[in-house]
């Protein structure tokens, strides 16, 4: 018969979680008795750095019967700490190699379109951000430094410093979402959606909630929901600060130390949230400019006017009537923007594949008012390619759409998985304040680890590809 | 009463064409002895190990089962040539059917130059050939020994396109065009007169032609089958056609000419109807009343229907005129927008034929 | 040494110590971390699918009792069918194959087999069982919404036009791939990190290295099918323009991402039965496994190679010629070690001691039905025939004398072998034996006669057909009504072994693993400490009790060096 002592404290009011010195204890009573480690048990335990030079003597312990107690976190069908850390670690490995089949497809697809399609993918991927998807990859590799930190913390046993780098990890966790909700509420503003919904239209890239609902056809609360997307996507984390919040004050006032302890960084964890909000917006509204401008032309032309065009853009940004006219008649290639400004109407009539007639019309235009120009082939095509390719083309429903639709798939998924790995820090910050680790278990704060490496790894990989490669 | 006890007294009913073997359909074209040949061979050569294998299972099973607690007689665990030696024999013949299995297929795959081209699309649930010059036709009609390319295309979702006495299949993939080939290789034959007037008096006044039941073509033509294999939704199993061929290519030049146009003697409503059941109308809408995939025919000239957007239309020339052009644009509410759209395949006086069709099933006033 | 002898025979387990009873309420059930358990209850949980799939399968068959349709009538028919089959395929593929072996047979039997007290996340293992039945949920609800009609495989465009209840289906098949990827995940760190001590890698029982492989592709390619449906959903409900033509998207690589999971998905549902028929062949011929080493590579063989050949399924969707022809020469290199094991079988019956039980029926019918349906395979492994049978009943045939003729036999023979383990009950071996029979005879009945209808010609996935199959679709229907009548005999026997049935002892079969080692049931504990083991196969010490009629080991126990440290022997390397 084995019986499975619990012998983990309670927390009480007034103290929390286990003495410093509760698992020495505990493991002096585990190992004494046994003849390998002798009565040299206190002392030779602070030698064991790692838990390998643990192993050989916790084999032992199968000799002297099955009455022995296992120490509380030695799961009862285990027999040595080290096959219960050798099981977690394979398992988390295992676990992370269905994590990477599980992207791969979607990395697969990507390499699929982008290979059917090349020019979609460059003439989309100038729609994001390079300065906001940086700043992410930066936060997200410091917060791989602050985990891997947080594991060696654990295995030294230095408390304080667990908790302060699993918070700074979470931390940048939210500074990721923040900046990334950024993005994204950026996009559906101006409609570069999946094809099923997508509206970009180039003319009038930041419609009003009334011109969603009146050209393109979506319902009310949706244009709603497209033009205030940000409010949304801020709404549950701005719920949660205040709920930690009110918690924080609760603990307080009742003298809760433990929960005291919990709720301080995770009020800091939830501010950064906004912190990356902010970060955001101040980069987008710089960034912007340049993509609308690519948009219309090409990359080049964009590169030179781009800063001169600034304060046209942010007058276009507050004057959310998105006067296209106005905004287009600002740019120095006068004569393409006024074409394309009268031909509002008959963009739009274009966009319907039945109306061929138009599409010719406009197409007709387009060619004179490049010739007006003085240019043979028209800008940002390449003389060599030969194919009368305007970047326009890509920016329709079916092609451009293709891009986004990878695009949400790819971040959302990755996002999904930035909130898995929240969660699970925040159970082990929990645990880190109760002080549950120790040098011989530490397995947890390690698997996580592994977790949030490859989370962060993945992020590596979409940043080139997504935003970079051109 | 279980109507299928009755057809247990015709046993291997299949079996009475003398032309059939025992596992195919008719060879039919330059394929069918070649795909039959290596089944065949693949066959003689998995009998050949089935059967010495069984025999020898079922021999240790009788020679060896012994009382309980009888130790074996052997306890070899191991014998590393006889395992290598039936890992490897083998493979020999995998090759084999790899490499005669790749031979076939590549010749199977690759159309020679200068093939019969006849347009397939696919949708849901039936065919339409195109003959090129505006003519469209469900059946598929080919010459004998001229090798024939369809060029194929699917409107809705993916579609399988097989002939089983010609051995032949490939799937219509939506976006994209798929081809296949074939060189028949049997002609149809022609019914006597009698018989096809006997058999087109029968079907006067019923849901169209029965070609199962009079195993020939409203033309008089026996035929092949033509399945769609990929499933495709409620009517996969009703989206079957015939393969006709032709002995000359003069006799198909004739038929295809004669089902070009609107014959002079056809009042447009019965060339309304013809087209109803030859280009696929009838397996979504029905002319009784009875609700299929789409609104029923019946009385639906000049009817009031309130549409899935909320509005309501008048069933008039022009709203016709329009679900035959772009279907999408107005749908009937409680129906879904399934129906493909006919834009270039029907003629002006196609459209209005049906129209006359669609006024000679309804009852409404306004529709006289 | 006589009390060694003696003491090698566990007896029985008192009620304190038998799994079954040593806690009661059902919420010791709900929450129960013991792998026997959750085993049990996978197993009654697949067996009620089975239940379901199979009344589903029955419905099909007399529908196309009559070329017009004679099951469902009206105007709704052909929807009811294709609802009916779709449903039939999906749940027999998510809820009852693919779980059959490994989780229910597998959650139960490897710890055991491995002398272990757990498996090594039994927290997981309890949640994976949870996963199955919310994803059974879900299909249960899509089947109470609007039903689903898109065929199991869901291909698209079709899969994103229809107005059933697709995402439903796709999230309760996303949710079994995770219970799966959990079950194979526990199970290979369970084999890698607790074996006994003297169990390397080559001692173990084979329906361990099964389980291994089988394990390895459940964590290797489920991922694969969860992204697909993941992007299915996002398809239809965003229109991401992947799978779906209208928006762009290519249905082919819907195909590529499919079958990619699913090809390899077949061997997690043969795989384990190869195990069980390893197992079942060695023990019920009282004699030693023939070729251990090539049916353990093979398994591993079959594993790896499954993961390249998906490209088999799409002959005839237009892949160029060359891909076609690799994907093709790819597939009969995975005949190979298949064949291997059907050799090795034969020869272990070959000078044994057979004992003509009912598990013994079900393991030489799976010899009979596995072989017909791997050789049919070459049929459509090769290109120029698969032209012409591929989507024909020459498939549907082919692939049920694997599925049910292989890895459902095996599952039976497998319940049927392990049954008085589990619950400690032994079953009337006449009703067993003729029960097989009938299951034998049925399927042949079913499943022969559609290798002609399908090299003649009869597509697949037909609520109507010509008149002309008419004789062979009823023969079929005939041999369905035959074999649900002795799959639903070989269940009363079982069911009434719980009632009437002797007392199992320890080792009914005279089996060598360490299964047979502890009590029948076992003891929640399984085993005090770890056993030393030998050879699984080793049947020299197995000697037959007339009196007891049971089997005892003569064997003496093998221990380590009595206290000693087992330094040189880890119990984890």
């Amino acid at each position: 018969m084995r019986f499975r002592l619990i012998l983990r404290p309670h927390s009480e009011p007034g103290g929390f979680g286990r003495p410093a010195n509760w698992f020495t204890f505990h493991f002096d009573t585990y190992m004494r008795g046994r003849p390998n480690s002798g009565g040299s048990s206190a002392n030779g335990f602070r030698h064991m750095a790692t838990i390998d030079s643990l192993s050989s003597e916790s084999e032992t312990h199968d000799e002297h019967g099955h009455d022995h107690d296992h120490p509380a976190w030695l799961a009862h069908h285990f027999d040595t700490p080290e096959q219960q850390f050798d099981s977690g670690k394979l398992g988390i490995w295992l676990f992370l190699v269905t994590e990477v089949l599980f992207f791969s497809g979607m990395f697969c697809a990507y390499a699929m379109f982008r290979m059917l399609r090349p020019e979609v993918f460059e003439g989309c991927s100038q729609f994001l951000n390079t300065k906001l998807g940086a700043i992410n990859t930066g936060v997200l590799l410091f917060s791989s430094l602050t985990m891997a930190w947080a594991v060696r913390c654990a295995q030294t046993e230095e408390y304080k410093k667990l908790v302060v780098m699993i918070a700074s990890t979470l931390s940048c966790a939210m500074v990721f979402l923040g900046v990334k909700s950024i993005e994204y509420s950026h996009k559906w503003g101006m409609g570069l959606l999946p094809p099923g919904s997508y509206f970009y239209d180039e003319a009038n890239p930041h419609p009003t909630m009334q011109q969603i609902v009146d050209q393109h056809g979506f319902s009310e609360s949706t244009a709603y929901f497209l033009t205030h997307s940000l409010y949304y996507l801020c709404a549950p984390f701005a719920l949660l600060l205040v709920g930690v919040f009110i918690w924080l004050v609760y603990s307080k006032v009742t003298d809760k130390q433990f929960q005291y302890a919990c709720a301080k960084p995770l009020l800091v964890v939830c501010l950064s949230f906004f912190g990356g909000v902010g970060l955001g917006m101040v980069l987008e509204s710089g960034g912007e400019h340049s993509e609308h401008a690519v948009a219309h032309v090409d990359g080049e032309h964009a590169g030179e006017h781009g800063d001169a065009h600034a304060e046209d853009h942010a007058h276009e940004h507050g004057d959310e009537a998105g006067d296209e006219t106005h905004a287009e008649a600002d740019h120095a290639d006068a004569v393409v923007a006024s074409a394309e400004g009268n031909d509002v109407a008959i963009e739009l009539l274009a966009e319907s594949d039945l109306n061929t007639g138009a599409k010719a019309m406009l197409e007709a235009k387009q060619a004179q008012a490049d010739m007006a120009t003085g240019q043979i082939v028209p800008p940002g095509v390449e003389a060599d390619l030969g194919i009368h390719k305007v970047e326009r083309d890509v920016q329709t429903k079916r092609q451009a759409g293709v891009f986004f639709g990878i695009y949400y798939c790819m971040t959302g998924v990755h996002a999904i998985h930035i909130l898995a790995g929240i969660g699970v820090l925040v159970w082990l910050l929990v645990r880190a304040i109760r002080h549950d680790f120790n040098r011989q278990y530490f397995g947890p704060v390690d698997y996580v680890g592994l977790y949030w490496h490859l989370v962060d790894l993945i992020w590596i990989y979409l940043f080139p590809l997504l935003y970079l490669i051109r | 009463m279980i109507p299928a006890l009755t057809n247990l007294t015709r046993p291997m009913p299949f079996l009475a064409d003398v032309e059939e073997s025992f596992w195919f359909p008719k060879q039919a074209s330059s394929f069918a002895s070649e795909v039959d040949w290596v089944y065949d061979f693949i066959l003689y050569i998995c009998i050949a190990f089935f059967v010495p294998m069984m025999a020898f299972m079922v021999w240790t099973v009788f020679k060896y089962t012994k009382k309980k607690g009888t130790k074996a007689e052997s306890q070899v665990t191991h014998n590393t040539p006889l395992e290598l030696a039936w890992s490897i024999g083998p493979s020999v013949l995998l090759v084999w059917m790899f490499v005669q299995g790749s031979i076939s297929y590549l010749d199977m795959r690759t159309p020679p130059e200068g093939s019969y081209d006849v347009g397939v699309q696919a949708f849901k649930w039936g065919w339409t050939m195109d003959y090129g010059g505006g003519t469209f036709h469900p059946e598929l009609h080919i010459v004998k020994d001229e090798p024939t390319k369809l060029s194929m295309r699917s409107t809705d979702v993916i579609h399988s396109l097989f002939i089983p006495a010609f051995r032949a299949k490939k799937d219509i993939v939506p976006g994209r065009y798929n081809y296949m080939w074939f060189k028949p290789t049997v002609a149809s034959e022609q019914v006597s007169e009698e018989e096809l007037a006997k058999a087109k008096k029968q079907s006067e006044g019923g849901d169209g032609w029965d070609y199962d039941k009079y195993q020939f073509t409203p033309d008089g033509y026996t035929f092949f089958d033509l399945y769609c294999t990929e499933y495709c939704g409620t009517n996969h199993s009703e989206m079957q056609t015939v393969v006709v061929v032709h002995e000359t290519q003069e006799e198909l030049d004739a038929w295809i000419k004669a089902n070009s146009s609107r014959p002079d003697d056809q009042t447009p409503a019965e060339w309304g109807q013809l087209l109803y059941n030859r280009r696929g109308c009838s397996g979504c809408h029905s002319n009784d009343g009875s609700k299929l995939v789409g609104p029923s025919f019946k009385d639906l000239y000049a009817s009031e229907h309130a549409l899935a957007s909320g509005d309501s239309v008048v069933v008039d020339d022009n709203y016709v005129r329009e679900s035959i052009i772009d279907p999408k644009a107005k749908v009937v509410a409680g129906y879904q927008p399934v129906m493909p759209s006919y834009k270039g395949q029907l003629s002006d006086d196609d459209i209005e034929s049906i129209i006359a069709y669609l006024k000679s099933l309804s009852s409404n006033a306004d529709a006289k | 040494m006589s009390t060694a002898i003696t003491s090698r025979d566990p007896g029985y387990p008192t009620d304190r110590e038998n799994y079954l009873t040593n806690s009661s309420g059902i919420l010791s059930w709900i929450f129960t971390l013991d792998h026997k358990r959750i085993g049990l209850m996978y197993l009654v949980g697949v067996m009620t699918s089975f239940a379901v799939g199979g009344l589903l399968a029955l419905g099909i068959r007399l529908h196309l009792l009559d070329p017009e349709g004679w099951m469902f009538t009206g105007a709704e028919a052909n929807n009811i069918y294709n609802q009916v089959f779709t449903l039939h395929g999906a749940i027999m593929v998510f809820l009852f194959i693919i779980p059959s072996i490994p989780a229910a047979l597998g959650n139960f039997l490897v710890p055991v087999m491995l002398g272990a007290k757990d498996v090594a996340f039994p927290r997981l293992n309890l949640s994976s069982f949870y996963l199955w039945c919310f994803g059974a949920i879900f299909f249960v609800s899509a089947l109470f919404s609007s039903g689903l009609d898109t065929g199991w495989t869901f291909y698209t465009p079709y899969s994103t036009t229809t107005d059933t209840s697709v995402i439903l289906a796709t999230l309760g098949a996303f949710i079994l791939g995770f219970s799966s990827i959990f079950t194979g995940l526990n199970f290979i760190v369970t084999i890698n990190t607790m074996r006994p001590p003297g169990m390397t890698w080559f001692k173990m029982p084979l329906f361990l290295w099964a389980t291994y492989a089988t394990s390895i592709i459940q964590v290797l390619a489920t991922p694969v099918l969860g992204i697909t449906l993941l992007l299915l959903i996002a398809e239809r409900t965003m229109h991401v323009g992947i799978f779906d033509p209208e928006f762009n998207g290519d249905p082919v690589t819907y195909q590529h991402f499919f079958w990619f999971y699913s090809h390899p998905a077949v061997y997690i549902m043969i795989l384990p039965a190869f195990g069980i028929i390893s197992e079942l062949i060695s023990v019920h011929s009282h004699k030693h496994i023939f070729g251990y080493r090539f049916i353990a590579y093979s398994s591993i063989a079959i594993a790896l190679l499954g993961f390249l050949v998906w490209g088999h399924h799409m002959f005839t969707s237009g892949m160029s010629s060359l891909t076609t022809i690799i994907f093709s020469a790819l597939t009969f290199t995975v005949s190979v070690p298949s064949a291997i094991k059907v050799f090795n079988w034969l020869a272990t019956m070959y000078k044994g001691s057979i004992s003509l039980t009912t598990p013994m029926c079900y393991a030489i019918s799976f010899i009979f039905l596995f072989t017909i349906g791997g050789l049919t395979g070459l049929f459509l492994g090769t290109l120029a025939t698969d032209l012409h049978l591929h989507d024909t009943y020459f498939v549907v045939a082919h692939f049920h004398y694997v599925m049910v003729g292989g890895t459902l036999i095996a599952f039976l023979g497998g319940v049927f072998h392990w049954w008085p383990k589990m619950v400690g009950k032994l079953y009337n071996e006449t009703h067993g034996r003729i029960a097989s029979l009938l299951v034998f005879l049925g399927f042949n009945l079913t499943f022969l006669p559609q290798f002609v209808l399908g090299s003649r010609g009869m597509p697949r996935r037909y609520a109507t057909y010509d008149p002309e199959f008419a004789f062979l679709h009823q023969m079929s229907t005939y041999g369905a009504l035959l074999l649900g009548c002795g799959l639903l005999y070989a269940f009363i026997v079982l069911m009434t072994s719980l009632a009437k049935g002797r007392r199992s002892p320890a080792n009914p079969w005279g089996g060598a693993t360490l299964e047979w080692a502890c009590t029948s049931p076992p003891p929640y504990y399984n085993f005090e400490r770890p056993p030393v083991v030998g050879d699984p196969y080793d049947f020299h010490n197995i000697e037959w009790d007339a009196q007891e009629e049971k089997y005892i080991s003569t064997e003496p126990e093998r221990k380590l060096v009595p206290e000693e440290t087992p330094e040189e022997v880890p119990a984890h390397h």
